[in-house]
């Protein structure tokens, strides 16, 4: 044999096994999966692919891990020009922009309704993913929030951790002004140009940026009104560490600089990764707004798991979020010990984990508090326009920094949503 | 004559010629013609995602009483008026500078000053972001000057905002702009500058009436290609304020709108489209005024 056939030969074995492997890869089924965040959602689909695998061992999973505007932005391009090949097979999505997917790309994702029993799940989750009847996707992680604040410098001010429950904002911000005033440390980071806190504000208030029958509620929601004084109040006194943007916010309360961060409970795994503040750190209930019938809780965020309709692997990949997401209950026990998700299938509230201490937050029970939070959550409609709203709050704040009253600062976010939102 | 006629519609219907240029030109009716007319169809619809429905001028419409558009607008505008003078004038002292037939090292700045448009977009927004954070080295290096007092809030102050803007393209580009006009310089013969010199001509007059009436061309093709290149920007803004424009859509340019409209808003592929289209008018526009302002007067 000399040395040209060899190599020949060599070339079409490669090329075989080569379509060969794929072809049992194909067979076997692996379920591409995009989504963002890999302390959060990333090892979480890791966990459910190995457990999914443990039993179906000839289905694989590749996760691929974006930052969450490049998902978005990847799911939208692809699903407006038609390429169903660029297409995972699941995508995770966030609640406020489920409606809005589902809403404008009709036939994309895979209806799961009877195929799933959604009955089990929290009824606010199942309602954001239907659309006239048809329910789509698989309700995953709860955004409800709550205080998480530092113990030793809030107890260096004077402060016990009874006097951080059920408080309002403007006691929050007093408290902040003596945390500066003795420890040096301001008390919240906060990014102007990020809607999330005027989110969580509004919603403790029992308001949206919309009404139920989805228009918009802007000039008359005494909620947001509340919430935008609040926030221009916290940074007048001094006791805001600006961020831009969200590594610098994450920056903000992971380096030791803030006292305290008020945002959903799936920040947790973020807290925790930092081993060496273990013990500091304590979770109290959300500050509500100064207005009538405001409750101490709220939401950030929060997503599902959606199928796509054009998935080759679509029935498999029902099937494996049916049984692990719908099912599993010992599979939720270890995402919220390990990774602080609080899911939305009602019957993992009853597991064991929810009852346990955690030391790293000075052995509460902080599970069971968020739980007890969730179940006071307001619902809201979170409509179709999240994005829009955001872009018309965040871009009317500085004028209300800088001394419009804030009736005309509603009055222009107004405005400035009604062309946004045909 | 008439034969030379003949030779050249001989040449226009000979299958061969057709055969070279057939695979180019169908590349460009794809991508760029296809586009082109389809975008302008586009924009005569509305709707949401894949639920358009023709809208006739109903995007126009939209467009005038879009406050946002406005402000886009009115941001582009700001910063082509204001960045393009300044790029211009310091790319085309730096590159008289730097011809200087005296000057030492002038391989190494001229690298140094060309540096920042080969270097990464992401990279340099980063390092933009770092440098100009509250408490970054920027304004540290201003207090201990003593030029402030308190640091300026780069990044969260809508008109501190602008002005990082303005430097950071400023930056990058100006190098660009400076090596067409060393290459133009090499091009002028040197007796000219002699002459002027030899008849007491100072400096700066010769910069003024020798260097820039003969490099009119070429800043007339590097005005032109700034002012479309910043009707475009988006990546600085993009990568310095996470896709938002913020401050209070301070940075906010039209092609960042464009793509907020389509990626990041409810999908409205027509309005976005329209909006895209404004761009394409208002570069024509400009260019023909600025060809207009450079013509040969008799």
């Amino acid at each position: 044999m000399n040395k040209a056939s060899l190599t020949k030969h060599f070339a079409a074995a490669a090329l075989a096994s080569a379509s060969i492997l794929s072809a049992t890869a194909a067979m076997a089924g692996e379920i591409t999966v995009w989504c963002w965040d890999p302390n959060f959602n990333v090892a979480i689909m890791k966990e459910a692919g190995a457990r999914y695998t443990a039993t179906h061992p000839d289905t694989t999973f590749n996760i691929v891990d974006f930052a969450k505007a490049d998902v978005e932005q990847k799911l939208q391009t692809a699903l407006a020009s038609g390429t169903t090949d660029a297409l995972p097979d699941i995508v995770l999505i966030e609640d406020y922009g489920a409606q809005k997917y589902l809403q404008s790309f009709p036939g994309a994702f895979a209806p799961m309704t009877g195929k799933v029993d959604y009955s089990g799940f929290a009824p606010y989750k199942v309602q954001l993913m239907t659309v006239d009847g048809e329910t789509y996707g698989m309700p995953f992680d709860s955004g409800v929030t709550g205080l998480f604040y530092r113990r030793d410098y809030l107890e260096q001010a004077g402060f016990k951790p009874e006097d951080l429950e059920n408080i309002t904002w403007n006691r929050y911000i007093e408290i902040g002004k003596e945390v500066e005033a003795k420890t040096g440390h301001k008390m919240l980071t906060l990014d102007l140009n990020d809607g999330g806190m005027t989110r969580i504000m509004m919603q403790s208030g029992k308001e949206w940026y919309f009404d139920n029958d989805g228009n918009l509620n802007i000039e008359k929601n005494a909620a947001l009104k509340a919430a935008l004084e609040a926030q221009v109040t916290a940074v007048k006194d001094g006791i805001v560490r600006p961020a831009t943007g969200w590594t610098d916010y994450v920056a903000g309360f992971t380096s030791g600089d803030v006292a305290s961060v008020v945002t959903g409970v799936w920040i947790t795994g973020t807290i925790k990764a930092q081993a060496d503040q273990s013990g500091k750190w304590g979770v109290a209930p959300t500050p509500r707004v100064d207005i009538d019938g405001s409750v101490n809780a709220s939401n950030l965020g929060g997503s599902s798991w959606y199928v796509l309709e054009s998935s080759k692997e679509k029935d498999e990949a029902i099937d494996f979020l049916n049984e692990i997401y719908a099912k599993d209950l010992d599979f939720y026990q270890k995402i919220l010990t390990e990774r602080g998700a609080v899911g939305s299938l009602l019957a993992a509230r009853s597991g064991k984990a929810y009852q346990e201490a955690d030391p790293f937050f000075g052995g509460e029970q902080v599970w069971q508090k968020f739980s007890d939070w969730l179940a006071q959550v307001p619902p809201v409609n979170y409509g179709i326009f999240t994005n829009e709203l955001d872009t018309a709050v965040t871009a009317n704040l500085p004028s209300l920094q800088n001394g419009t009253p804030v009736d005309d600062v509603l009055k222009a976010i107004h405005d400035q949503a009604e062309t946004q939102i045909q | 004559m008439a034969s030379a006629r003949r030779g050249s519609l001989k040449r226009y219907y000979d299958v061969n010629g057709w055969l070279f240029v057939t695979p180019a030109l169908i590349l460009i009716a794809i991508f760029l013609f296809y586009p082109i007319l389809r975008s302008l169809s586009l924009s005569v619809y509305s709707g949401r995602g894949m639920m358009m429905k023709f809208a006739g001028f109903g995007n126009i419409v939209r467009l005038w009483n879009d406050p946002v558009f406005w402000t886009a607008l009115g941001n582009t505008v700001t910063f082509f008026v204001i960045q393009v003078p300044i790029m211009i004038m310091m790319a085309l002292i730096l590159a008289a500078v730097l011809n200087n037939p005296q000057l030492k090292l002038k391989g190494l700045f001229r690298t140094a000053i060309f540096l920042p448009c080969v270097s990464s977009l992401v990279a340099y927004s980063i390092l933009f972001k770092s440098m100009f954070a509250v408490d970054g080295i920027v304004n540290r290096i201003l207090e201990t000057v003593g030029i402030i007092d308190a640091p300026i809030n780069w990044l969260t102050d809508p008109f501190w905002a602008k002005v990082l803007i303005i430097i950071a393209i400023t930056w990058r580009w100006t190098g660009y702009n400076m090596i067409f006009y060393l290459a133009a310089l090499q091009n002028i013969d040197k007796s000219v500058y002699e002459a002027a010199r030899i008849d007491g001509v100072p400096s700066w007059r010769r910069f003024l009436h020798l260097t820039i009436p003969m490099l009119k061309p070429v800043i007339l093709f590097t005005t032109i290609t700034s002012t479309i290149g910043t009707l475009q920007l988006f990546d600085e803004v993009y990568n310095l304020t996470e896709g938002k424009g913020g401050p209070a859509n301070a940075t906010l340019t039209l092609s960042l709108y464009i793509y907020n409209l389509t990626f990041r808003f409810m999908p409205n592929f027509g309005y976005a489209a329209t909006v895209s289209y404004v761009i394409v008018l208002m570069v024509a526009i400009l260019s023909f005024l600025q060809f207009y302002a450079a013509r040969e007067r008799k």
